[in-house]
């Protein structure tokens, strides 16, 4: 393409971009390179901003603190992807057939999506009871080991995996039942006329053509999921003994709590550096496996 | 308008035969349905209970059903003009997303210029740094620009969101390219293209994105809380958060706070519902 | 397109929303000629007491028609997330309360106004001076409030076990919560959380000291600072509801004690009102010591913007919300915190309330108090030894080893 006939479009560009471009410019990107200046300083938020260079970069990277809250974020992502993806695809295909009520039951399963999290934390936390909760009760009654899950360091975690997936169903749900609304019909009668089976089908056409929509989850679920706060907030509040604590929750302390926001903006720019590498990954990699039309 | 084609045409899932396949499927379906039933009813049966309390866990049987918590809501809260702003805001929020967000959707799936890539970069890159962070130097911004404690200043910072952008970029890479040329040939400029067969195409995402943008919104927190000061911009969780004291909580009175601030997003999501679903599938050309 | 017609309208109807919302911003900046208009930010009216609150506004206005008090009520959760993003944008209230763990920070950074000309005599000595820093008095004490010993005289009767009294030590309280505590019947003899405010406490009625005297080292991690942590701990699942029981949940201590099932509990007198209705005898005792009697106070104080324009009729408030005896009756007759004042012939309307009937040893608790240890970096120092002292009594760290852990974090938090 030449030159002049690349530019051509600019009007257009401009037509399309800016009404989105300047608020995204002027609401987020400003304050966002604010708290880049912030993350140069020391600053309490009530006495004026102490300029420190770099080192509360340096003094975060050698804090043990934040080894630990990132390794507890990735494990958070980790857990919580895979579940989230499977169940939220099983229930957009189930809901996407001819059932006697399916509108009714999609929206029950949106609920939990628009629930406050203090209201479903509570609920999960009567639930993960370890003595008296239903989870446990039912485990016991398998003979399965019943965890001791909130008040237990090593399963802290995983209850707030396990609620969280619980909560975000059925937003992978509506994601994805918009995506296979988008698949023409016409694919499958042909695919029937080559004489495949559902299961066939289901690799052969579903997945494929639905790879935009797991993209997006895909993309969106890990952004959101590496800045994980609310659930461990109420559930836990990143205990017990910070073995729950994210690295969101530790920006939100350091913050609002104690007094330290310089180190909490440079430790969310390093948080945005490895969100940054792995969307980037993500985006390039995707010519390998979604298909647009 | 393209009902009967899609009739015939719509995908209804992997077909189970079997009359035994169906009835596991609608089982588990139906089990899973009641375990996700299963707090909000527990909200409401709080809700509805005297001097209802989370300790001893949820009953599903209620002794003595009383009305009285949302009474002490409604005594409490100036709980209408609460709704109203909270409806407000979140109305037009939703209203500028999906206008935002169509458009600069089209933008990058449709348009070509230099640097693309990049500039979507920046889109995505403001979904990354957590609000938590930003707060601070959005108020002290707010505050320069003379905005804090305005209607303007709650809905500033969802008036576009990447979010939806990305999402619906998606849809509208999924629209055939024919279908513009088609257009094109007819004499269609972009303006044409983008209304007239762009937007009704890409309704489900639309719809979704109405859902997300509207629950963003509504249950918006800790902005509001920052920026607002006069009571009478006060936003529906900012209402309810008043709800809890220092020492002790009427959780009968929080739950049906939580009922109030539930039932809309329900009725929109139910409201959107139609639209998800009714996506148009493909227009026949492939 | 009916699409475009939504957006249409949510547009109109958003630039409708801003148009009023412009016409409401600019109305705080004109007040009146000769009229000063005194912002007042809080938490302690959250919840119950925003009438009482009014009503002593409405006393301050009428003594002072030429100052109006505009009051922003926000619960103490979100408090300093709202106090301090204010105070970060320069337009934090005129005047504001802080509970005394935060005094310290807010007046060391510059926050505060110097308050002159105060009439010190108004109020009890000990809560004045803790809203002085390096020498200069930067608040005056709102109210306070302090923990004592609750009681199910029932549950005591059935057991057979003589009520508690202001002699007890920790050994009575021990031996009376073993045979209170019935597990079979789900009643606990004993609650006390295992935390930075009760840690504390419990050192201090065991002669240890959380501090040095200049603030500059801790040092609780003595041998009575141990023994006091042993007796927090071995409470948990002896005579005291564990974690997986429920223990810290929302509401869980005040609903056991209402439904009763829990026969002791250290709790707040701000517990009173809600306990009134409970459908069983109870009372209060002053918390049992060991070495010595110590019970914590908790205070809360009002200061002035060091922003603030109008930093004279904001002082005026303060001191009238602070000590005037239309405060002072207000908080009596709505079972409020405790009005600070010097003269306790004004308190004694409180004694004469009903149940508990030995009201009295809310005032023999205040012979001997402790108030919180207190540093720059508080919040950080509480989180930490209450995470130290949860470990302990998870059983996941020696008491020791947790109260060494926690000692050397403290000290570090206080070198930087």
């Amino acid at each position: 393409m030449s030159r002049p006939a690349r530019w051509r479009n600019l009007g257009w560009v401009l037509f399309f971009l800016l009404p989105s471009a300047i608020p995204l410019f002027v609401f987020t990107l400003v304050p966002m390179v604010s708290s880049l200046w912030v993350s140069l300083h020391r600053w309490n938020l009530i006495s004026p901003m102490e300029w420190v260079g770099l080192s509360n970069y340096s003094n975060l990277l050698t804090d043990p603190m934040t080894r630990r809250v990132f390794l507890h974020t990735l494990i958070y992502v980790v857990g919580y992807l895979p579940i989230v993806y499977a169940g939220g695809l099983a229930l957009a295909l189930a809901l996407n057939q001819r059932l006697k009520g399916r509108a009714f039951l999609r929206a029950t399963y949106f609920l939990p999506v628009v629930t406050s999290w203090v209201v479903v934390a509570l609920v999960w936390k009567w639930l993960l009871n370890p003595t008296n909760g239903l989870v446990n009760q039912v485990l016991g009654a398998i003979g399965l080991p019943e965890p001791g899950w909130w008040t237990d360091p090593h399963w802290a975690l995983p209850a707030v995996i396990l609620s969280s997936a619980w909560k975000d169903l059925g937003f992978v749900m509506v994601i994805l039942l918009a995506g296979l609304q988008s698949i023409p019909g016409d694919l499958y009668e042909a695919a029937k006329v080559d004489g495949s089976n559902a299961w066939q089908r289901f690799w052969r056409v579903t997945l494929p053509l639905l790879s935009p929509s797991t993209f997006f989850v895909v993309v969106i679920s890990l952004i959101n999921g590496f800045q994980v706060f609310d659930q461990v907030y109420v559930m836990t509040a990143g205990g017990p003994a910070g073995s729950s604590q994210v690295v969101v929750g530790q920006i939100y302390d350091l913050t609002f709590r104690y007094g330290r926001a310089g180190e909490a903006s440079a430790l969310s720019w390093i948080l945005f550096a490895l969100i940054l590498v792995i969307t980037v990954v993500q985006i390039r990699g995707q010519r390998r496996w979604v298909h647009y039309a | 308008m393209h009902d009967s084609r899609r009739r015939s045409t719509q995908y209804s899932g992997p077909e189970t035969r079997s009359l035994t396949a169906r009835l596991a499927l609608y089982a588990a379906v139906l089990v899973g349905a009641a375990i996700m039933l299963f707090p909000f009813l527990w909200t409401v049966i709080t809700s509805i209970t005297p001097e209802g309390s989370l300790a001893d866990g949820p009953t599903l049987i209620v002794d003595n059903p009383t009305l009285g918590a949302y009474r002490t809501l409604v005594d409490a809260l100036p709980i209408w003009r609460i709704v109203l702003n909270s409806l407000g805001v979140a109305v037009a929020s939703t209203a500028f997303q999906l206008v935002t967000g169509s458009m600069a959707a089209y933008g990058f799936a449709r348009l070509h210029f230099p640097l693309k890539n990049v500039v979507f970069g920046f889109y995505l890159a403001t979904l990354m740094v957590p609000l938590q962070v930003l707060v601070v130097p959005l108020f002290i911004e707010m505050k320069t620009l003379n905005l804090q404690d305005t209607y303007f200043a709650l809905l500033a910072p969802t008036i576009a969101s990447a979010f939806g952008v990305f999402l619906l970029r998606q849809a509208v890479s999924a629209v055939p390219l024919e279908l513009d040329e088609a257009a094109t040939i007819d004499g269609a400029g972009h303006l044409r293209i983008f209304t007239t067969i762009v937007l009704p195409l890409i309704r489900p995402a639309l719809a979704t994105v109405a859902v997300f943008a509207f629950m963003g919104s509504w249950n918006s927190f800790l902005w509001p809380l920052v920026v607002i000061r006069s009571p009478e911009f006060m936003t529906l969780p900012l209402g309810l958060s008043t709800l809890q004291g220092q020492f002790t909580t009427q959780w009968d009175v929080v739950m049906a706070g939580s009922v109030v601030s539930i039932v809309p997003i329900a009725i929109v999501y139910l409201l959107a519902q139609r639209h998800i679903i009714a996506g148009v599938a493909h227009t026949g050309i492939k | 397109m009916r699409l475009l017609k939504f957006g249409a309208i949510g547009v109109t109807a958003a630039l409708a929303l801003t148009a009023c919302g412009q016409g409401s911003a600019t109305k705080e900046v004109a007040a009146p000629e000769g009229k000063s208009v005194v912002r007042y930010l809080n938490f302690s009216s959250n919840d119950g007491h925003e009438k009482d609150l009014t009503a002593i506004v409405n006393a301050f206005q009428t003594a002072n028609p030429n100052i109006t008090v505009q009051v922003e009520t926000v619960p103490y959760a979100n408090y300093f997330t709202k106090l301090q993003t204010a105070v970060a944008g320069g337009t934090a209230a005129d005047a504001f309360e802080l509970n005394y763990e935060n005094f310290v920070t807010y007046a060391k950074n510059g926050s505060l106004a110097e308050l002159k000309d105060v009439d010190s005599a108004a109020y009890k000595k000990s809560l004045y001076d803790a809203f002085t820093s390096d020498g200069k008095q930067y608040g005056v004490p709102e109210s306070f409030s302090n923990v004592v010993l609750f009681y199910n005289k029932a549950l005591f009767k059935k057991a057979g076990v003589a009520g508690p009294t202001a002699e007890w030590t920790w050994k009575d309280e021990q031996a009376a919560a073993a045979k209170l505590t019935d597990k079979g019947a789900k009643v606990w003899g004993d609650y006390q959380p295992v935390s930075y405010n009760e840690f504390y406490k419990v050192l201090a009625q065991n002669g240890g000291e959380f501090l040095n005297a200049d603030r500059t080292e801790a040092t609780f991690n003595s041998p009575q600072g141990v023994e006091a942590a042993k007796f927090l701990i071995d409470k948990v699942g002896k005579t005291m509801p564990t974690e997986a029981d429920g223990a810290g949940t929302p509401d869980f201590d005040s609903k056991l004690f209402k439904s009763g099932k829990l026969a002791m509990w250290h709790t707040g007198i701000w517990m009173f009102a809600g306990m009134a209705d409970a459908p069983f005898d109870w009372d209060v005792a002053v918390e049992p010591g060991n070495t010595q009697k110590a019970s914590a106070m908790f205070v809360n104080g009002l200061v002035v913007s060091a922003a603030s324009k109008n930093a004279e009729a904001a002082q005026k408030w303060v001191t009238f919300l602070a000590s005037s005896d239309e405060t002072t009756k207000t908080r009596l007759a709505t079972s409020w915190e405790l009005p600070p004042v010097a003269d306790e012939a004004k308190l004694a309307p409180y004694l004469d309330q009903p149940k508990p009937a030995n009201r009295e040893a809310v005032f023999t608790a205040l012979e001997d108090t402790v108030l919180p240890p207190v540093i720059e970096r508080q919040q950080e120092m509480q989180d930490l030894v209450t995470t130290e002292l949860t470990s302990a009594a998870a059983g996941r760290k020696p008491v020791e080893k947790a109260l060494a852990d926690a000692q050397t974090k403290v000290n570090g938090l206080l070198k930087k």
